[in-house]
């Protein structure tokens, strides 16, 4: 077999039904032979590389698998790097495939070289480049097995063209171990008595979860330790969807723009238990107070992460699947009715001074959040949220309901705009029996709005919800509050999105009046093809609460005027 | 906290890429490096390498960690100065045949 069907034979072997890419020079071996494969890998044709990343990206999340791109070598490879990068940052399984110059060409400048390793080097999980047909089987085996255990990432395969057209005998691969890589690391039983001990002492204990849980496999793991000893617990941006919303003890999220409840009660607990997270300083704020009142324990997979942003009283390296009902085991029934007092009042001044104005203001123009609570409301919880980057993202995570695992799908560690759109494809693509929701700005979708091609041409029924309010909303928020309203490039001239909408084939609404608003929503999850609601909201739209830079997470502002006062 | 010169070692796969991944872990986080050496270890098959900076120990405990958690690094060392070699020699080989020992 040539090198390029073994590629394809091995990627099948691995269980890939699908992949993103776009083709060119150095990669078109592989796409000759992609041509015959037709019933059994489906091809998606994204209109820039960026988009066959980031759908790779949603796919990947949507269907806890990993997602496959092929590009070609040189601008192919760098169209890519944003994702590699983002999927780095967020721990999400990618295997991408670049197509590489013959192995008698690297570095001599050639057309459409690039230094691939050299460049994803720091972004990737891991890289390598192929250049005899005998390495390609056992190159993705090693690739996947890399990109899916342990703290999952991405992997890069850089692929010489000789190495495609050479021929080799298969061999079906499979990878599992490999003698410098230790992906779960046993865990140390007094560690786990340890812990266990803390909590059952503690009268104030607070969980923080990150995408961890969802990464391995752990919600219910996690559930049961929250309700056996009756702890209150919080999510970073990326665990939101990990419990269900409507748990009794779930206070919401956490940081920059989070609720108020986990906030406040990161610097009231006497022990925080952090579990699949990393203390991002857009969860912590000001490190030098974060819940330092508190006793911590942080539960994490990859060692690097423990004590890397917040010093830890307790660090226990491991799955969470494995730690939590270990822990449990040992864990007292507790009652902490009286600590989640706390949470109940952060809700009801929350609830008056920000949730309310947010969605319910009864006049002016249409809030963000309206937006989104009549999504929740509509798609009964049910959706997968995609959102892209700024304050559609802040006001989708936060209004957004979940009744499912998986539910929530955003550019978190890098913050990528753009990222919105083309992760919807994949997440609708890896989930197709479920709806798909993008929150996206004018900005971010104008950033990779050409997906909308890809859109059409796969019929993809992604429901597009544009929170259109001609800035780039985020920005221009920042300047409001910390900039002296200058509002420096952050106006933008919008085209008509009628006529792009048509232009692909989408079904399309504007929508400008709050008596309106529902019964578009309504309209367009009345089926699963792909539709644009373009909402046109409140142009200054503001995201509250907000613990502003620099600040302790219980320093929170309710809105420009008032501070939150919460007392002792 | 103080600046010391510390040597760093680490034992890994022969593989392309790492000498350069090595050597950002310290550029990153704007640590000079003063000497960087790389040789075939006692170990056949096993790659060391040897890097001398200075800077904190804070910040070389994150440089280790980051280090040790690339797929080809088998382990890394700091030392503040020239205590060492055989243990790390033992403590590499046990940590091999442990995992060989493992999977099989």
């Amino acid at each position: 077999m040539s090198g390029a069907d073994i590629l394809l034979q091995s990627l099948i072997d691995q269980g890939i039904d699908t992949i993103f890419g776009y083709p060119g020079g150095s990669i078109m071996p592989v796409y000759d032979r992609l041509y015959d494969y037709g019933d059994r890998l489906r091809h998606i044709l994204v209109r820039h590389e960026q988009g066959a990343i980031h759908a790779a990206q949603g796919y990947a999340r949507a269907k806890h698998f990993p997602g496959a791109v092929i590009v070609t070598s040189g601008p192919g490879a760098t169209n890519v790097i944003t994702g590699i990068a983002d999927a780095m940052i967020d721990s999400t399984p990618l295997v991408v495939i670049t197509g590489q110059v013959g192995a008698n060409l690297l570095g001599t400048d050639a057309f459409q070289e690039t230094d691939v390793i050299g460049l994803t080097g720091p972004i990737t999980k891991w890289n390598y480049q192929i250049r005899r047909p005998e390495d390609v089987a056992w190159a993705v085996a090693r690739a996947f097995y890399i990109a899916k255990s342990g703290r999952p990432g991405p992997v890069v395969l850089d692929f010489a063209k000789n190495a495609q057209t050479g021929m080799a005998e298969y061999k079906k691969e499979q990878c599992s171990f490999i003698r410098s890589y230790d992906p779960y690391p046993e865990v140390k039983l007094a560690d786990i008595a340890k812990a266990a001990d803390m909590i059952n002492a503690s009268k104030r204990p607070l969980i923080v979860y990150g995408q961890g849980i969802i990464l391995g496999n752990a919600e219910k793991e996690l559930l049961s330790v929250i309700e056996k000893a009756d702890i209150p617990a919080g999510s970073t941006l990326l665990g939101l969807s990990g419990i269900p919303s409507d748990c009794p003890n779930y206070l919401g999220m956490v940081g920059m723009h989070g609720n108020i409840a986990p906030n406040v009660m990161t610097q009231k607990c006497d022990l925080l238990i952090a579990v699949g997270m990393r203390f991002d300083d857009r969860v912590t704020g000001k490190t030098d107070e974060y819940a330092k009142q508190a006793k911590i324990i942080h539960i994490d997979i990859d060692a690097a992460e423990i004590n890397k942003n917040v010093k830890v009283d307790l660090g226990i390296i491991g799955d969470a699947k494995t730690v939590l009902p270990r822990i449990e085991a040992l864990l007292e029934k507790k009652d902490h009715s009286e600590w989640k007092k706390v949470a109940a009042k952060c809700r009801e001044i929350e609830e008056e001074k920000v949730i309310g104005p947010e969605c319910r203001p009864g006049k002016g123009y249409i809030n963000m959040g309206e937006v989104v609570e009549t999504v929740a409301e509509v798609t009964k919880d049910s959706a997968i949220i995609i959102t892209d980057v700024g304050e559609n993202q802040m006001i989708g995570a936060r209004y957004s309901r979940y009744n499912q695992t998986r539910s929530m799908i955003t550019s978190g560690g890098l913050g990528t705009m753009g990222f919105g759109l083309p992760a919807a494809i994949g997440a609708k693509i890896g989930a197709p029996e479920r709806p798909v929701c993008l929150f996206v700005g004018d900005g971010g979708l104008q950033m990779t709005i050409q997906e909308l091609g890809t859109i059409m041409q796969e019929h993809t029924g992604v429901k597009i919800v544009l929170l259109n309010n001609n800035w780039l909303g985020n920005v221009r928020l920042w300047q409001e509050l910390f900039f002296n309203e200058r509002y420096s490039f952050t106006r933008m001239l919008n085209p008509e999105y009628k006529l792009i909408a048509d232009a692909y084939g989408i079904s399309y609404k504007v929508v400008n009046r709050r008596e309106d608003l529902r019964a578009a929503v309504e309209e367009m999850f009345a089926d699963d093809k792909p539709y644009l609601l373009n909402v046109e909201v409140e142009e200054k739209g503001m995201v509250f609460p907000m613990v502003p830079p620099g600040k302790s997470v219980s320093e929170i502002m309710l809105n420009k005027k008032d501070w939150l006062e919460y007392g002792e | 906290m103080a600046n010391n010169l510390y040597e760093i070692t680490v034992y890994s796969e022969n593989q392309v890429g790492l000498l350069s991944f090595i050597a950002n872990t310290f550029t990153r986080r704007s640590i000079n490096i003063e000497s960087l050496r790389v040789f075939p270890s006692e170990i056949p098959g096993v790659h060391k390498f040897t890097i001398k900076s200075r800077t904190t120990e804070e910040q070389i405990l994150q440089v280790v960690k980051q280090i040790e958690k690339k797929v080809d690094v088998h382990k890394a060392f700091y030392y503040v100065d020239d205590e060492r070699h055989v243990r790390e020699i033992e403590a590499v080989q046990a940590l091999i045949d442990s995992r060989m020992e493992e999977n099989r």
